[in-house]
């Protein structure tokens, strides 16, 4: 069978189609994004000239930039602990339910299905009318805080909708690791007297590591390209206080200087960061990876 | 069950391939059939049969989707009009994306070789488009003899008119004329004056400004208002010198009694209040005065019909001098000089100031006369702020690099929760203006 000789061949004739479309309209871009970080072009003029790696040489001057690096990799860090922790415990509890588990699944998993911009605009409505409603009428004070006007407190807001949005997405990924943990085992743990807890962590975890490898792999990657959730919520302001990384790229390239050239060379910088972080992480979490 | 599932399946496959595929083998059609009516002597190619009229297409962008309803009406005008004058059957695909994105959009069609035959743009940026080739030149347009000429002094470089004024205002602060009357105060003249009636305001249980901080174009405004104010009255040369690096925000710091003002006399959470929010709040009554321009109007005059709104020149000292009203140019509509259908474009471009039906047009849009074609009764705030320009209490909108005016706003935010000084902003913005300089 020419199939055994060459296993990969069908393999990627499945895949060819996706794969060209992923090479054209995303690979080819970003390749020759590349080349326009070398250049001065502001995105208008039908010409422009290469100037070598001054764009990169100016980036590591620019605080505005590096401080939309630190602001992101905060927002990274808190994402991938909090969406992480709590999409696990919903599947384990979704799981452990005997009845109307499509439902909560299903509920759970609504917020994916929107686009963020749109939660975005839902949750602003929320932090600015109904949490201040709440507080002057109902005399819940503690809620009377600026939420899109102090960072601290819009921080918090931005990490509640990006997480409201994120969690179901991992959650399914994690409830589907769950099942492909063998009842045996559980059953031959619950004999020899583990409880549930205990069970949980020297059984269950180990077996679906590989999902916390994607889970987390998916909440790096995409929380360093945070967006939609920023812009909908703060534009990253007050100035630029809850500024990302990409909203600090995208005032580049379409507000203010017009910079594309720049702008190109900033997110070049920041796919190098993201490739870097995944690639440790990944080599990291990979390695506990426990097969059955 | 599952048959029927797989059958439902393959046949919504089956369309959408068919629905690629007819735009697939539609495209070079439409394409070739632009091409042959695009040029500029269609006659060949209709010349067979002269009844029948030649078919184009004219894209359209612009960036006012609150007006979409009375510009598509005025498209279908141009429309019927081309086919009964000119026999030619246009169809006019407007696209009105909002406004926050519209920028970045018409960038990436102008670039990706895909630009609209005419859109709006700011009328600020109408340098930088001209410097890149994207405008065409309608000097000697028939609508260049029909604008007013200090407003097509916003839009013409070096003499040239590069874009037809749509919006085009006198504005400084909102108030509310029914709240004023009612506390026995009148306009003011100087900064004292303004102090006083925060005052009144306040001892009669008003807030005096409305605040809405949330979009960075709005705290802006305070600066677009005082730094016009000092500019045309005091230090006439400070733009000039900035442009030259030999200027600095240090000498304007003047601006910041005013804005402490308004700051300090303003509604709560202003950080987490939207424009358009901010707007009908201010019709409800929640404050008296409201740092926004004239286009505010129909958003406060949806909420509140009974709205007696009025317009004051922001007082930034004690003199009389600098308190004028700022008179700009926002939306302006450009012709894309490489666009398939010129002729066309132009003809849409003269239209928008028509002699019979513009008028129409501009008063539906709640927008203020600016060519002598325009013979409607204007409304009472903007008579008020025509009593200025008349007399001679204006001048014309500063044209800042639109970094350092985004900087402006930014740092207008940050001042309001907080984190920075009149020092830090100070520096930050001539280190702007600078690097500004450095890239144009």
């Amino acid at each position: 069978m020419a199939n055994e000789k060459h296993p990969n061949r069908s393999l990627l004739l499945f895949c060819l189609p996706a794969l060209i479309v992923y090479i054209l309209f995303k690979l080819f871009p970003a390749a020759t994004g590349i080349l326009y970080s070398l250049t001065n072009w502001n995105g208008l003029n039908k010409s422009y000239d290469f100037i070598g790696l001054k764009n990169f040489a100016e980036i590591f001057h620019d605080a505005y930039y590096w401080n939309s690096v630190l602001f992101t990799s905060k927002y990274v860090l808190v994402m991938v602990i909090v969406t992480n922790v709590i999409a696990l415990g919903l599947a384990v509890a979704i799981e452990s339910r005997r009845r109307a588990k499509g439902l909560f699944r299903t509920i759970f998993y609504m917020p994916n299905m929107i686009s963020m911009v749109i939660g975005g605009y839902m949750w602003m409505f929320i932090f600015t009318k109904v949490l201040y409603y709440l507080a002057d009428n109902w005399g819940w004070k503690f809620l009377d805080r600026s939420w899109i006007g102090d960072p601290r407190y819009s921080f918090i807001a931005i990490i509640i909708v990006a997480a409201w949005g994120a969690i179901g997405y991992l959650m399914i990924i994690y409830m589907a690791a769950l099942q492909g943990v063998p009842g045996d085992l559980r059953e031959a743990a619950a004999i020899d007297g583990a409880d549930a807890w205990k069970s949980f962590w020297r059984i269950v975890f180990p077996l679906i590591t590989h999902a916390v490898t994607i889970c987390v792999f998916w909440t790096l990657n995409a929380g360093f390209q945070v967006f939609d959730v920023i812009y909908a919520l703060t534009g990253g302001g007050p100035g630029r206080a809850t500024q990302s990384v990409a909203i600090n790229i995208y005032e580049e390239a379409f507000k203010g200087n017009i910079r594309y050239g720049y702008a190109t060379a900033k997110s070049t910088v920041l796919f190098i960061i993201v490739l870097i972080i995944t690639m440790v992480q990944l080599k990291v979490t990979g390695s506990k990876e426990q097969e059955l | 069950m599952k048959k029927i599932l797989a059958l439902l399946l393959s046949a919504c496959m089956l369309l959408a391939l068919a629905g690629c595929g007819n735009t697939q083998a539609g495209a070079p059609a439409a394409g070739t059939n632009d091409n042959a009516g695009g040029g500029s002597t269609p006659v060949e190619n209709t010349g067979a049969s002269l009844q029948e009229p030649r078919v184009a297409e004219l894209n359209i962008m612009m960036s006012f989707p609150q007006y979409m309803d009375q510009w598509e009406t005025y498209c279908k005008q141009f429309e019927a009009k081309m086919l009964a004058e000119e026999n030619i059957k246009v169809t006019v695909n407007l696209e009105m994306p909002s406004s926050d994105q519209y920028e970045s959009i018409l960038q990436a069609r102008l670039t990706g070789d895909d630009a609209p035959d005419l859109y709006t743009l700011h009328c600020n940026n109408i340098g930088t488009y001209n410097k890149a080739g994207n405008l065409y030149d309608l000097t000697g347009q028939p609508l260049g003899d029909v604008i007013y000429e200090n407003v097509k002094d916003t839009v013409s470089v070096d003499g040239h008119l590069m874009a037809v004024p749509i919006e085009s205002q006198a504005w400084g602060v909102l108030y509310n004329k029914a709240i004023f009357e009612e506390c026995g105060l009148q306009a003011p003249d100087t900064l004292s004056d303004l102090r006083a009636i925060c005052a009144a305001l306040e001892e009669r249980g008003y807030t005096p400004f409305m605040l809405a901080f949330q979009e960075q174009w709005v705290p802006q405004l305070m600066t677009g208002l005082t730094l016009g104010d000092i500019v045309s009255g005091k230090l006439t040369d400070w733009l000039e010198r900035m442009y030259a690096d030999e200027g600095s925000y240090d000498e304007v710091r003047e601006i910041f009694d005013v804005i402490d003002l308004i700051m300090q006399h303003g509604t709560d959470r202003a950080m987490e209040e939207g424009s358009e929010a901010g707007a009908a709040d201010f019709a409800l009554g929640k404050a008296a005065m409201f740092v926004q321009g004239t286009w505010a109007a129909n958003t406060i005059m949806t909420t509140n019909h009974d709205m007696q709104l009025g317009v004051f020149a922001l007082p930034i000292n004690e003199d009389p001098g600098c308190t004028r009203v700022n008179l700009s140019t926002s939306t302006t509509l450009a012709v894309y000089p490489e666009s398939r259908e010129l002729e066309l474009a132009l003809k849409f471009a003269n239209y928008v100031l028509d002699e019979n039906d513009s008028s129409s047009l501009f008063q539906a849009c709640s927008f203020n006369p600016l060519a002598t074609v325009h013979d409607y009764e204007a409304f009472s705030w903007v008579e008020d702020a025509s009593a200025y320009v008349a007399a001679g209490r204006a001048y014309q909108d500063l044209v800042l690099p639109s970094s350092v005016t985004d900087e402006q706003g930014r740092l207008l935010q940050e001042y309001y929760v907080g984190s920075v000084t009149v020092d830090q902003i100070v520096e930050r913005l001539d280190k702007a203006f600078q690097n500004a300089n450095a890239l144009s």
